[in-house]
């Protein structure tokens, strides 16, 4: 755009427009002010802080169902946590290093629960190691820190509720079924799981109201889902990523209105291939893996770097393309963009064995 | 729009993330508000607007990261920048669809853009100090935007009239898709100005700079669409008498009450979270066709 001229006047009368000669005047001289007193910060006021983590000890460890461990966490001297509400989770970093984020399933509306968070943790063999570290290394007294709570998956208390958990889901559900019959609401609760003694929480949901919970083994199918769904209804799902597919693709067609879900960012990276990513014509070059996104690896190196969307729709985290055949993967970018070399790198990536070199 | 059942519980410390809306305008009538031509042009300067405006958000914001010390925060901001960008492309839609029903916006866009990327924009010449004051001074320009924002948005939440009066419903998705947005994210550039200055001054200045000229913005915008739209001809002046009578139909906010809740954001206490329901906000984004359409394809 033309940033010497200004714009002519709205209505095609003659001369630039009056008014944006006035702002235009009033914007150069603006800044030139800033800095003097009472135009600027306060000297001598602290600089911004940041919130210190949470410090915690592990103050329960015990086995509740097959494979699931029960942990709970509270300040080492004692004392309350900070409030949280339903569908809030917590980012714990393990001794280990790890860092991983667990649903909290407590009560946060019962005073005597305030000074313990609770989570549960399904022992996942193949995984990353954390919730083998939980279930095998955390002990009574260990010490960890966390992020203050933080809510993905807030729960609204519509009239008429629906409650969707498979598996381990059903950790942040708990708290909202608590809080769904403490307001009087029309909810019900399905919990679908491999087998019962793997499905924790059975005794604590049943004691809320027997009647609006169900149970269910095995893979559990739309009908099994949704067909309990009131009028109107408010549906709120978690659970592994096929069952959330089954309810998104039957839910049009079923009575319920709203669907809440947690989001995950990152989708799986499908068919990358190893590539390198330079910063700058003289800079260090990274290697991205397979199963990395070029962000993930540029983030390393620049942790100021901004981003958003995780999923090439958002264009936030463009960064400007030197040299390099890229392999273009999201669905901003229009073609001229793409030509003039800007790249998205939370998905773009590169053949194998390509280097990148990016502007940065 | 219902409320939800508890409307003043305040959600804390949510987890802001871009939503990946669609929407086909290509059966958008151009007066989508049947037969209210300036309750419509009112509301559609925001697409005059926001696609420039919500742009500079964005810049200016990525400009302020490394001055971001808590990491919470920054990841709120993140979240903020990449749900205004979305908002920036889905109204930059609607502009293209309004050339092409023979209403051309161009002179007026190409002065919001010249307002925003040269008035607006980073400075030459400026020493370090004035570059920091200048971003912190922006920031607390687009803190007071955003007051309006949640306002409008809550406002777009809980505005039945528009129903009633048989609105375009793509339209009202969008209206109420980006407004139950905004109030989800009300608190981030007001903690942003905050964390980089918490003097009162800067959130006054912010507001008297920021708020006249949206306003000012706007008149001229409705102005400006009722003598470019071919189908009036001119024959419909806007005014605020106007203005008023359509608001208390239910088809634009009240002026009055726009006014004093401007007034709020001078209160010594005054916290976004005071105004407007994220529970409600949340609950039309479950609902919303847009927002939902958009959960179907990232998983």
């Amino acid at each position: 755009m033309d940033l010497t001229t200004p714009p002519p006047d709205l209505y095609g009368r003659p001369g630039p427009d009056p008014f944006m000669r006035r702002v235009t005047a009033f914007g150069d001289w603006y800044p030139k002010v800033m800095g003097r007193p009472l135009l600027r910060r306060r000297p001598g006021l602290p600089a911004p802080r940041p919130t210190p983590p949470l410090q915690l000890a592990v103050s329960g460890h015990r086995l509740i169902a097959t494979d699931v461990v029960e942990l709970r966490l509270a300040a080492p001297s004692g004392g309350p946590l900070p409030a949280w509400q339903p569908g809030a989770r917590l980012l714990l970093t393990l001794p280990s290093g790890r860092e991983r984020h667990y649903s909290l399933c407590g009560d946060p509306a019962d005073p005597a629960g305030a000074d313990t968070y609770r989570i549960a943790v399904r022992r996942i063999a193949d995984g990353g190691g954390g919730s083998r570290e939980i279930h095998d290394d955390l002990h009574v007294g260990a010490r960890l820190t966390a992020r203050r709570p933080r809510n993905g998956f807030a729960f609204c208390g519509e009239p008429a509720v629906l409650l969707l958990a498979g598996g381990i889901g059903i950790t942040p559900l708990l708290p909202m079924a608590r809080e769904a019959q403490r307001r009087g609401l029309d909810w019900h609760l399905i919990h679908a799981g491999r087998s019962a003694d793997s499905m924790p929480f059975g005794d604590e949901l049943r004691a809320l109201d027997p009647k609006r919970v169900t149970f269910l083994t095995g893979v559990p199918s739309a009908a099994d889902l949704l067909a309990r769904a009131p009028k109107g209804a408010a549906v709120y799902c978690c659970g592994p990523a096929p069952m959330l597919a089954v309810v998104q693709s039957a839910f049009d067609a079923s009575p319920a209105r709203a669907l809440h879900f947690e989001r995950f960012g990152a989708a799986p990276i499908l068919g990358g291939r190893p590539f390198a990513v330079q910063l700058g014509a003289d800079g260090p070059r990274l290697e991205v893996p397979a199963e990395r996104s070029a962000l993930d690896v540029l983030r390393e190196a620049r942790p100021e770097l901004p981003y958003s969307c995780h999923q090439g729709f958002c264009g936030t985290c463009r960064v400007q393309l030197r040299s390099g055949t890229p392999e273009h993967r999201d669905r901003r970018l229009t073609e001229e963009e793409r030509a003039a070399g800007a790249l998205l790198p939370c998905v773009s990536r590169a053949p194998e064995g390509e280097t990148l070199v990016l502007d940065l | 729009m219902p409320r939800a059942t508890e409307p003043t519980s305040v959600h804390d410390s949510l987890v802001l993330e871009p939503r990946d809306v669609r929407f086909d305008w290509s059966r958008l009538p151009l007066h989508w508000i049947p037969d209210e031509p300036m309750a419509t042009h009112t509301i559609n300067v925001l697409h005059l607007l926001l696609p420039e405006g919500e742009r500079w958000f964005v810049r200016l914001f990525k400009e302020a990261l490394p001055m971001i010390t808590d990491e919470q925060l920054r990841e709120e901001v993140l979240g903020f920048i990449g749900q205004e960008a979305i908002h920036a492309e889905a109204h930059q839609e609607v502009l293209e669809h309004l050339l092409a029903q023979g209403l051309d916006p161009r002179p007026y866009v190409r002065q919001t853009s010249w307002l925003f990327q040269r008035v607006l924009g980073d400075k030459p010449n400026l020493t370090p100090a004035q570059r920091r004051e200048h971003i912190i001074e922006r920031v607390a320009s687009v803190a007071a935007v955003e007051h309006f924002t949640a306002f409008l948005g809550d406002w777009a939440l809980n505005s039945p009239g528009l129903d009633r009066a048989k609105a375009d419903p793509t339209m009202l998705d969008l209206l109420r898709w980006h407004g139950a947005e905004e109030v989800e994210h009300r608190s981030v550039a007001y903690d942003l100005m905050v964390h980089l200055d918490p003097g009162y001054l800067r959130r006054v200045r912010g507001m008297a700079v920021a708020g006249p000229l949206l306003v000012h913005l706007w008149v001229r915008g409705v102005r400006f669409l009722l003598a470019a739209d071919p189908t009036l001809e001119g024959r419909v002046k806007p005014t605020w008498r106007e203005a008023q009578l359509i608001g208390r139909r239910g088809l634009l906010p009240q002026p009055g009450r726009m006014a004093r809740s401007a007034a709020r954001y001078f209160r010594p206490g005054y916290h976004p979270t005071q105004e407007g329901s994220s529970s409600q906000a949340l609950s039309y984004l479950a609902t919303s066709p847009a927002a939902r359409a958009a959960t179907t394809t990232s998983h």
